[in-house]
Parts: structure tokens; sequence; C-alpha cells
């Protein structure tokens, strides 16, 4: 699952020549699809039980909403899952994420303080797990979502004695 | 000393303590001290409480004076007796690696501090202490929120005898003992002390305690002053706040308003804006009043405040970020205030923001030199020139690189402010227009960095370039700059923080290299 050179990311500066990016598993699709879904499919629910009981013209107009927001987040979850990416340097890690925003985060190995797997229910039935990285500045917005669940344990460890390895003071 | 060690061997029974560790204790008025408040309550609710009550029932209460009195004796002795318990269970303890403070009489804590990882010393006197002559000691350690091992409190020479001590540690000097006869209570008197110098420490004292011995720290590193806020200037700089104009405007308001309908209607309606703004005006000259700053082979050591006092000491190495922020203001006098970023500082719930500045109103040479506190080194041939340009320059220049002119659709009235540059130690920003502000962040303290684009970012090809950094009042970050500047710069900045962080300061500042 690698995307050599991120060449849909479009402009090079989010996609630096020589780094190869890992993508994370489409299976966060479906994780995501499931966790914007529900409230959505729940307030089309209503929307269409009052808009049948009332007859109001303003609760289908505002089941039509909700069903453009639904389109919209259908159309924009798969670009998001594939706009995130990862790639392991010889000295640090790099991220990078968003479709609107883009965002790039470089966390060298030295400066992580300690790493994160989380793994909530939905994750764990679709084997999926996040790994989050802390250095001493709050600022660093390093989380990888959607990594398969031996993979992000694999890296955890090996960013774990990487960082062992290249350990520095504040 | 601090209050002896005393019986140690009956107390580590009665504690449950860790043996091994020279125990000593706080000042015996710590409780009264940390709980004055509680006393005031309860005095003053019982003294309410008796003039209120009707005359028969006063007639009452005086013929059970008795009875009340008994109340008030045992209700003191139950007081006192926790308070003696809670004190003689609150112990610290100092080792070659690290501070250990143990205390509570049921649910205990025992918390020990890793020496290398010291952020910040503070010696600190609330109000009420100050009036008695006793200080806590903070040592702050960027472990999180409410991670700092606080000391409190001891009589404020003893406090200070201890932060040297600490510090003399924490910088790997050898611990010196000298021989001094025991003496039981607070004031044991010292014999000849080895001054501590710039060099290794003495040689020839012995290494181990010897029991029986006093153990005496290292004195004091020799300190040089730098600089001092004048009065006259707080107090200017402190007028020419945002927060002192509004209680100006709100004052003249509400006069106005008393006269006009000759009521006090307006007054009371806006006494608590009155209030917190003057708290605020009263807070900022408060913290600021007497600020001195001065240099030591410890770090830097700043002392300020009027009604609480702080005296700090930021070791070598560990200031992350410095700003220096001149409010629009403040132009006219060319006065900047400067703040600092250190890892223990801005996390711990507690602290204050007056532990973050560096100099609360500073000259443009004041301002030089509180960065040449952080940064001796500035690791550029003009180191004025780079700063002066910093302050008060726009547009590109030789030494910086601006935003291009693309970014004013962004950014229409500081984009020409926008700039940064980089010297061998440390990567200088330049941003703000109305409010100018100089951010400088040594490449060995960054923590990871970042870039960011929006979508209309994306359209103008710019980029915004951001260097995360510990908790604290400077959030360093380059906005706007041309996509393949602001990469370039990532990249740059990547491989300058890692050749930086392999040359750093050793985290034991006056240890001697080793190779490790």
């Amino acid at each position: 699952m690698t995307d050599r050179g991120g060449a849909r990311q479009g402009s090079d500066v989010f996609a630096p020549p020589g780094v190869e990016w890992s993508r994370v598993s489409d299976r966060l699709i479906v994780a995501r699809y499931v966790t914007a879904g529900v409230p959505l499919a729940l307030l089309v629910v209503v929307g269409v039980v009052v808009g049948v009981l009332t007859g109001s013209a303003w609760a289908w107009a505002a089941t039509a909403v909700v069903v453009l927001v639904a389109v919209w987040v259908a159309w924009l979850v798969p670009r998001q899952v594939r706009a995130v990416g990862y790639a392991e340097r010889d000295d640090d890690l790099l991220i990078r994420h968003g479709i609107l925003v883009r965002r790039l985060v470089v966390v060298p190995y030295g400066r992580m303080q300690y790493l994160d797997v989380q793994r909530g229910p939905l994750l764990r039935a679709l084997g999926l797990a996040s790994l989050q990285l802390h250095t001493a500045s709050p600022g660093t917005d390093a989380s990888i979502d959607g990594l398969t669940a031996d993979v992000a344990e694999g890296l955890r460890d090996h960013l774990a004695a990487r960082g062992e390895a290249r350990l520095a003071g504040l | 000393m601090t209050a002896s060690s005393g019986d140690a061997a009956a107390d580590e029974a009665l504690a449950g303590g860790a043996t091994g560790f020279d125990w000593r204790r706080v000042h015996p008025v710590t409780p009264l001290v940390r709980g004055w408040v509680v006393v005031v309550v309860v005095v003053l609710g019982f003294g309410r409480q008796v003039l209120e009550q009707g005359a028969e029932e006063r007639d009452a209460a005086v013929n059970h004076l008795g009875w009340v009195g008994l109340g008030l004796l045992a209700l003191a002795v139950v007081v006192v007796g926790l308070s003696w318990l809670s004190w003689r269970f609150t112990a610290f303890a100092l080792t070659d690696d690290a501070v250990h403070v143990r205390r509570g009489v049921i649910w205990r804590q025992h918390r020990k501090a890793r020496l290398d990882r010291v952020q910040a010393i503070d010696v600190e006197q609330p109000f009420v202490a100050r009036l008695v002559g006793l200080a806590e000691l903070k040592i702050e350690v960027a472990g999180g929120s409410g991670s700092a091992v606080t000391i409190a409190y001891l009589r404020e020479a003893d406090a200070r005898l201890l932060r040297a001590e600490v510090l003399a540690r924490a910088a790997g000097v050898d611990a010196t003992v000298v021989a001094a006869p025991r003496v039981d209570g607070a004031a044991a008197p010292v014999g000849p002390v080895p001054v501590r110098s710039d060099g290794p420490a003495p040689s020839d004292a012995p290494a181990a305690v010897v029991p029986g011995l006093l153990r005496v720290p290292a004195l004091e590193a020799p300190e040089q002053e730098v600089y001092e806020v004048p009065s006259g200037r707080l107090v200017g700089s402190t007028l020419l706040t945002g927060e002192a104009i509004a209680l100006l405007v709100v004052l003249l308001g509400v006069v106005g308003l008393g006269v006009a309908t000759h009521s006090l209607a307006a007054a009371f309606t806006m006494i608590w804006v009155v209030v917190g703004l003057g708290s605020a005006v009263f807070n900022r000259f408060n913290r600021g009043f007497a600020f001195r700053a001065a240099t030591s082979p410890d770090g830097i050591r700043l002392e300020h405040g009027l009604t609480e006092s702080r005296a700090q000491t930021i070791p070598p190495g560990r200031v992350q970020a410095v700003e220096l922020h001149q409010p629009l203001l403040w132009r006219r006098n060319d006065w900047w205030v400067v703040r600092v970023n250190v890892a223990g500082y801005g996390n711990s719930a507690e602290s204050k923001p007056s532990s973050t500045v560096l100099h609360p109103v500073a000259t443009r040479h004041e301002a030089f030199t509180a960065v040449w506190l952080v940064l001796p080194d500035l690791g550029t041939p003009d180191p004025v020139g780079v700063l002066s340009e910093g302050l008060g320059g726009t547009g590109p220049s030789d030494v910086y690189t601006a935003a291009p002119r693309r970014a004013r659709w962004l950014d229409p009235v500081a984009w020409r402010r926008t700039a940064f540059t980089v010297t061998h130690r440390a990567l200088v920003a330049r941003t703000g227009r109305l409010h100018r502000r100089l951010v400088l962040v040594p490449h060995g303290r960054t923590q990871s960095l970042g870039l960011r684009q929006g979508p209309v970012g994306r359209r103008l090809g710019i980029a915004t370039f951001v260097v995360h950094s510990t908790p604290g009042p400077v959030s360093p970050q380059i906005p706007h700059l041309d996509g393949s500047v602001a990469r370039r710069l990532l990249d740059e900045q990547v491989v300058r923080a890692r050749e930086a962080r392999a040359h750093d300061v050793p985290e034991r500042w006056m240890r001697p290299e080793t190779a490790p």
C-alpha cells in the first residue's frame, strides 16, 4: 500500500521527492462512514417521519439538507482517508493529512516522549488501531488513524526503539 | 540549614518512609501558613455568630462561657494535633540524582523528581509567607500538569541554601561535605564552606556523608546583575495597556453618569468591571515590581514581585523559545515585553503567567540583553543588526526572507512584516505590524515541525510554517511563506535541529563532558 511520490496530492509542497509514503487501511473509510452515517441516518429517519406526519415543507427541506450533507460526507471521506500518509525516514517520521486544509508534521524520533495505540470497539471490529505520537509540545498533532492492528503495534515498537536510540532531553 | 533531620530513626518508624535518605523537615509553622484562611474564617464566623445573636441568646452564651471555651479548646487541640501530624509526615530528601518529597498521613505520597530533568527552580513567597519570612521551593520537571515538586515552607535563607544545593547537584557538581558540629534545631552553624567556582569542585572534599556530620552544600553560584526594571517605567508601561485604558474609560463614564443623573446606580452596576480591570492592572504592576535579572553559571536568575515575591532560576538550555512583543501603545517608547517558553512553567496548573516573563518592559537595548541571556551566542556575526531588523524592519533584505507579495490577499495588514532568518543557533521569526513580534527558537529546542496550507493558500502557493514548542506564551510560526521556501525551511530545520541536539548543552550543565 505504498503510494510512490504521492502524485495524486498535486502540489509538491506536501509531497517532497524521495519520500515513500505509506497509506492507511481503506477499512478506515468504513469506520468513518459508520461514525458519520449513524447520526445522519437517524436525522433522515426523524425528518421523514416528521414530514409524513405533519406534511410540513420545512421538515422535507431539512431532510434534503441532511441528505446533501450525507452525500458530501460520502464523497469526502474516501478522499480524506487516502490523503493520510506517513513515512519513516532515518531520523524522523513524516505524517500528512487533510484535503481542504493540508498539514504535514515532522516528528524527530529523539523528541518522542511516548506513543499511544488506541482501539475503540468499532476499530477493533474492523481490525484497526490508531497510533498517536506525543512530544513535549501539545502542538504536535501527530496521529495516524486506521492502521491495521499489527502494523500499528509493529510501528509502535519500531518507533519506540528508534526513539530510545536517539533520545535527547528537552 | 533547614529544620534539622532531628530524631531521624524514630521519624522513619513513624512515617514509614523509605530509609537510607537524609530526610529533612519543613518549617513547623507550615500548616498555619497554608491554612491561615481557615483560621481566619473560623474566627470571623464564630465572632459574627456571637455578635448577631439576640441579647437573650448572648446571655445564655455568656452563662455557658465555660462550655464554649472548652469546645474551642478541644477544637484547637484537634487542629493543632492534625497540623502537627501533617507536618510530621512531610519531609524531603536530596540524593545525587533526585529530590524526594513525601507527605500525607493516610494517603501517602512519595514524589521523586530526577535532577537531570529539572527545568527551573523557583523560591516563591506568597503574601502571608512573606510576612513571616518563609518561602517555598518549587522544582519544575516538565512532567505534565502538577508535576512540580514543592517544598513548603522553609525559612527564606534555608530555601535559598536548598536551592543552591539542588542546583549544584542538578548541575553535576560534586556535593561537598564539611564537618560541622551537629546542632539540634534550625540554626546550625556552618563551617568554612568551599566557594563554588566555574571550575570543577574541590577534590579534597570527602566524598561520602559521614554520619553525625552536617552535610553542607556548595555555596550559591556567583551571579552578576544584568538589568533591573525602574519603577517609573513599569508604572508607565502598565498605564499604557488595554486594561488600564479600559479602566480609565469606565471610571470616567461612571463619574460622568453619576454627575449627570445624580445617582450612584451606574457606579453600582459597574463595580465588578472596575474591580476586575483594577486587579488586572495591579497584578501586572505587582508582578513586574523590582524586576531584576542576573546571570550565573546556574543559568538565568530572575527576582520580582511586590506583595508576592519570586526568585527564579532557569538553568542553561532550558528556554525553549523567546518572544519579543511590542503592543501598539508601547511603540512610541520602544518598549518590549520578553516572554519565554520553559517546559515546566507552561503546564503546571498553579503557575502564574509571571513566571514566563523574562522582562516585563524592556528598552530595545535591554531586550537584546534578554535575548543574550537565553542565547549568549546568536550564531551570527552581527547579532544586533539581525535583532534590530527583526524588531523594526519590513520587507525582504539580505538577511531576512519575507513572505511573497501575493500573501497580502490572506494578510493585508502584516504581510510585509512577516519574515524569517536562520542563524547557526536559532530560527528568528518576525511577524505582526500593529503588535510587533520577534520569536527566536534555538535549533536544539525544536520539538517537531509542521506545514499547514488552507484552500486559498494552495491556490496562491503559500504555506504556513509552524514550530511546535513546549506549552507557554510563545507559539512560533511563520505564516504565508512561499510554498517552496516553506518546504525548504522545513527540510533544513529538521537537519539543523538534529545537529544542534547532538552538540547540545549537557543536561547536567556543570559536569565535564564525558563520552557516553
